[in-house]
């Protein structure tokens, strides 16, 4: 199991030093989406402001073998992917045993409220909204899935 | 994304050691963006100017509906991706491009200039970049 924290290449390693960081509980986030960008960027959120562990996935395929063999507290889903997409995606996560009991936030563009709804009957735990904000990430996820800060 | 003001000193004016703790933290993930954005920019810029290609080929009349679908992706992931970066103007352009590429009727005139101008202004923000002059 890679449990090697996400570093960003030509940075310095990210530690959660920061006293912030000591308020979460520490989770495993699985971040599933194509553009790169999105993925470091999330990823560099939630290891520096909350210390979380993420593991990450370029595509629906990816992520769904990625959260059966490492079993991630959430999965934080892209909508949008080509091939196999968000919401696919989410089907096959949901109608895996090893995968089905892990909560999943859609991250999500789009704003229109059928696709909400849509999401919402699908089974997803929240929907979030980018543009994301860094600083905020980790506590929208933690308020999504009620998972207590400074536990 | 400008996060300069988020810390705020306590009502006496004082900053706690938490608040200074926080601060550190905004910096330090405000550095990692703004070094991500640098390493994003091109795609960022390639995007852009397929917006800008599509935008042109729209006031010709010759938008054909393969670069008219990849402009909509296009402008789909620019708004996706601009406001992380410090951009929400150009997250809400690259919203409004996004409608109007996939409109599924012919655009009017009126609708065609709004379109080039406000991809006229996304370009100039992307290359002036979050941390640039206002």
């Amino acid at each position: 199991m890679d449990r090697t924290k996400y570093h960003w290449d030509g940075m310095e390693p990210v530690l959660p030093v920061f006293s912030t960081a000591l308020i979460f509980m520490t989770h495993r986030i699985l971040i599933i989406d194509d553009e790169d960008d999105i993925r470091q960027v999330a990823a560099m959120s939630l290891e520096t402001v909350a210390g979380w562990d993420v593991l990450l996935a370029g595509s629906g395929k990816q992520g769904i073998e990625r959260a059966s063999s490492e079993q991630p507290d959430a999965i934080l889903l892209d909508v949008m992917m080509p091939e196999m997409d968000g919401p696919t995606t989410l089907l096959k996560l949901k109608a895996n045993g090893s995968t089905s009991h892990i909560p999943v936030l859609l991250l999500t563009a789009k704003v229109h409220g059928p696709d909400q709804r849509k999401f919402a009957e699908m089974g997803v735990a929240a929907i979030l909204f980018k543009p994301f904000d860094p600083l905020t990430l980790a506590r929208q996820i933690s308020a999504a899935l009620g998972w207590k800060e400074g536990g | 994304m400008n996060n300069r003001d988020r810390v705020s000193p306590d009502d006496n004016g004082h900053r706690t050691e938490a608040q200074n703790e926080a601060q550190s933290q905004e910096q330090k993930l405000q550095t990692m963006i703004s070094a991500l954005w640098e390493r994003s920019r091109h795609t960022v810029v390639e995007r852009a100017a397929l917006l800008r290609t599509a935008g042109d080929l729209l006031g010709d009349n010759s938008l054909d509906q393969a670069t008219q679908q990849r402009a909509v992706d296009s402008a789909h992931k620019l708004a996706g991706v601009l406001g992380t970066f410090g951009l929400p103007r150009g997250t809400d352009l690259a919203r409004e491009a996004e409608v109007l590429f996939g409109q599924s009727t012919p655009l009017g005139r009126d609708e065609i200039e709004r379109l080039q101008l406000l991809l006229a202004e996304l370009t100039r923000l992307i290359d002036r970049g979050p941390l640039g002059p206002a």
